[in-house]
C-alpha cells in the first residue's frame, strides 16, 4: 500500500518538474526573445502565439519626449470641423482609470482601421456628414512642449463604406 | 548521499514539491476574480460598441494566430451575448469557488474569447500579464481547497489546513520576481533609456489627454530635469531591489508594505489599469508564508472558542440536517458558531429563555451571543451575516420579500427533511425514524 502510493507521488513530482521546466522555459523565451536572444542570434526567433511576454520591454521601458495622438474631427453640412470627444467615441469606462487617456485612440490611425472606424463614426454620430481622423503629434515634449504637427491621416466622407 | 546533485534535489523539492498549505492560493482567488472584472466587465456593459456587428474593433495579430482571429470575427451576435452570460457566470463562480478549476477554465477561455474579438478596450499589455497568471490559476484546482463554496459543499471545516504541493504558488513568485527584475532590466538596456535620457521628464510633461494623472507635484516636477533624471534612476533601482526583500524572510514584510506603497503610487499618477491596484498587490501576498495564514486563522478560531460563542440547534436524528450544518461549519471560517444536536439538550430553556424542544425539532435555532434567537429560514439569513464564506449570500436575502419566500421555502423542505437521506448512508440508522417521521 505504502509503495503504491510512494509510486503515484513520484509520478505526480515528476509532471509537476515537467511543468515547471516547460513553464519557465516558455516563460523565459518569451521574455528574452524579442529584445535580446533575437539581437544575439542575429534573426527573428518564432513567437509562441496565445502567450504574450509577460515581463520586461513591454512596460514604458522606453519613454522618448516625442508623442502622438489620434484626434477625430465631425463636419457638419455646411459647417465648421468640430472635435470630438473620445469619451463619447468610445463609451466604455474602465474601472479605476481612463482608458482613452491611455492613448487607446491612436489605433484608427491604421489605414487598416479606416473603413471600419468610419462606418462606427457615421453610426454612433449621424448629425455629422463627415469625419477627418488627424494625427496630431508633439515633437518634443522638452524642449517645445506646447508645439503640435497635425496632419490628417484619412476623411470619412459620406456615404463610403 | 550528499554533494551538489543531492543538494540540489533538496532545493528543488522545497521549493516546487513539498506540500505546504494551499489557503494563500485560496486567499489570491478573489483578488484574481476581481481583476478579471474590473478589466473585462466594463466592455461588456457596451456589447453594441465592443462586440456586436457594427462595432469598431481592434485585433491582435501578434498574440492571436489569424485562423482564431477570423473564426472568432464569425461570431453572430447570439453568440456574442451567450458567451457574455456564461462569462458572467464563470466568474461569479470563479470568485466565489463554486466548481472552481472548471469555473476558471471557462472565465479564462471568455477572456481569451473576448480579446479575441475585440482587443481595443480590454488588450492592454496589463491584460496580457493577467492571461499568463490566469492559465497558472487554471492549471489545478488548488485555488478552490479553501475559502470556497466548494470547501463548504464537501462540509470540510478544515479545509484552510489542506496541503498541497507548492509550484503554483511559487510559480506565481517567480512570475511576479520576473516582472520586476524585467522590467528594470529592459530600461536600462536593449533600447531603454531610463539611464540616457529623460523618461520621467518627458512623462511629466506629456499633454493633459495622456497617460499622466494631474497629481499636486507635476508641474513643479517638470521643471526639475536632473531631479526627474535621478528619480527615473531610483525607480530602477527600485524595481531590482524590491523582489530581493520579498524572497528574504527577515525583509519580506517590508517588501509587501513598500511594494503595494509603489503600485498606489504607480496608480497616483499615471492611468495605469486595475491590475497594478487588485493584482500585483495580491501576488506580493503569496510571498506570505501559507503556515501563517494557516496560524492566523486557527488563532481565530482559538480566540472564538475561549469566548462566548453563538449556538445553532438541530435535528442530529436527521441526516439531511446533519450534512447542511457540517457545510454551515464548514462556513464559519473563525468558529463564530457551536453547533448542538437538539437531543442531547436536557434544558433548552437554558440557552435562551422561552426556547423549547418542539422548536428544536421543527427548525433550525440560532442563539447569538447577544442573546437574540431566531429560527428557521430568519437563522439562516443570520448565518449568512455572521459566516465569512456565506457573506456573499447576505444581501439577496436582505432583499424586500426574501423573507416571506424564504421562510415558505424553509417550511416545504424542513417538512419533508427526514425523508432526504444522507449521502455517506448514515440515514440507514435513522431510517425507522425518517419513516416513522414522514
Amino acid at each position: 500500500m505504502q509503495r503504491m502510493k510512494n509510486d503515484v507521488i513520484r509520478r505526480r513530482n515528476i509532471l509537476i518538474s515537467a511543468f515547471v521546466v516547460v513553464w519557465t522555459a516558455v516563460f523565459q523565451y518569451e521574455t528574452l526573445r524579442y529584445k535580446y536572444l533575437g539581437p544575439w542570434l542575429g534573426r527573428d526567433l518564432p513567437k509562441i502565439r496565445l502567450l504574450f511576454p509577460p515581463a520586461g520591454w513591454i512596460m514604458f521601458y522606453r519613454i522618448d519626449p516625442a508623442y502622438g495622438m489620434a484626434e477625430v474631427y465631425g463636419v457638419r453640412p455646411g459647417g465648421p470641423p468640430e472635435l470630438l470627444d473620445p469619451h463619447a467615441m468610445f463609451e466604455t469606462r474602465a474601472l479605476g482609470y481612463d482608458n482613452i487617456r491611455r492613448n487607446v485612440l491612436v489605433g484608427v490611425l491604421t489605414r487598416d482601421a479606416a473603413a471600419p472606424f468610419c462606418r462606427y463614426l457615421h453610426r454612433k454620430f449621424p448629425a455629422y456628414a463627415s469625419f477627418s481622423v488627424v494625427y496630431a503629434e508633439y515633437p518634443d515634449l522638452i524642449g517645445e512642449p506646447a508645439r503640435v504637427r497635425r496632419a490628417t491621416a484619412y476623411r470619412c466622407e459620406p456615404g463610403a463604406p | 548521499m550528499t554533494g551538489p546533485g543531492s543538494s540540489l534535489r533538496r532545493l528543488w523539492r522545497r521549493a516546487f514539491l513539498e506540500e505546504r498549505p494551499s489557503v494563500g492560493l485560496a486567499a489570491f482567488r478573489p483578488a484574481v476574480a476581481l481583476t478579471v472584472g474590473a478589466h473585462v466587465l466594463p466592455s461588456l456593459f457596451e456589447l453594441q460598441d465592443n462586440y456586436l456587428r457594427g462595432a469598431f474593433k481592434a485585433k491582435n495579430h501578434w498574440f492571436f494566430p489569424q485562423e482564431i482571429l477570423t473564426l472568432i470575427e464569425a461570431s453572430p451576435d447570439w453568440l456574442v451575448i451567450g458567451m457574455a452570460s456564461c462569462f458572467v457566470l464563470a466568474l461569479a463562480s470563479f470568485a466565489l469557488g463554486l466548481r472552481t478549476q472548471r469555473s476558471a477554465i471557462a472565465m479564462t477561455g471568455g477572456c481569451y474569447y473576448f480579446y479575441a474579438l475585440n482587443a481595443m478596450h480590454i488588450g492592454t499589455l496589463s491584460f496580457d500579464i493577467l492571461l499568463v497568471t490566469l492559465v497558472l490559476v487554471c492549471a489545478t484546482e488548488y485555488p478552490g481547497d479553501a475559502l470556497s463554496l466548494d470547501a463548504v459543499r464537501r462540509g470540510d471545516a478544515a479545509a484552510h489546513r489542506h496541503r498541497r504541493p507548492f509550484f503554483v504558488q511559487r510559480l506565481l513568485q517567480l512570475q511576479l520576481t520576473w516582472t520586476f527584475w524585467y522590467t528594470a532590466l529592459s530600461k536600462i538596456s536593449a533600447g531603454g533609456n531610463w539611464l540616457t535620457g529623460q523618461p520621467f521628464l518627458s512623462l511629466m510633461q506629456y499633454p493633459p489627454e495622456g497617460v499622466v494623472r494631474a497629481f499636486p507635484l507635476r508641474a513643479w516636477l517638470g521643471g526639475q530635469p536632473q531631479l526627474c533624471h535621478w528619480l527615473g534612476v531610483a525607480l530602477v533601482a527600485f524595481e531590482f531591489v524590491l523582489p530581493a526583500l520579498w524572497w528574504i524572510p527577515r525583509t519580506r514584510r517590508i517588501g509587501i508594505m513598500l511594494g503595494v506603497a509603489f503600485q498606489l503610487m504607480l496608480w497616483g499618477i499615471l492611468h495605469v489599469p486595475t491590475i497594478f491596484l487588485f493584482m500585483f498587490p495580491a501576488l506580493m501576498g503569496l510571498f506570505v508564508p501559507p503556515e501563517r495564514i494557516v496560524s492566523w486563522i486557527e488563532d481565530r478560531r482559538a480566540d472564538a472558542q475561549a469566548g462566548a460563542r453563538a449556538v445553532l440547534v438541530y435535528d442530529g436524528a436527521c441526516g439531511f440536517c446533519r450534512r447542511q450544518v457540517r457545510r454551515l461549519q464548514a462556513a464559519d471560517l473563525f468558529g463564530w458558531v457551536r453547533a448542538v444536536d437538539a437531543a442531547t439538550l436536557d434544558a433548552p430553556e437554558r440557552l435562551a429563555p422561552g426556547l423549547d424542544a418542539a422548536r428544536c425539532r421543527r427548525e433550525l435555532v440560532l442563539i447569538e451571543p447577544g442573546g437574540r434567537v431566531s429560527g428557521g429560514f430568519a437563522a439562516l439569513a443570520r448565518l449568512t451575516r455572521r459566516l465569512p464564506l456565506l457573506w456573499w449570500a447576505a444581501p439577496a436575502l436582505a432583499l424586500p420579500g426574501a423573507s416571506w419566500v424564504g421562510g415558505r421555502l424553509y417550511r416545504a423542505v424542513a417538512a419533508r427533511r427526514r425523508r432526504c437521506g444522507d449521502a455517506a448512508g448514515s440515514c440507514g440508522t435513522d431510517q425507522g425514524a425518517c419513516s416513522s417521521n414522514a
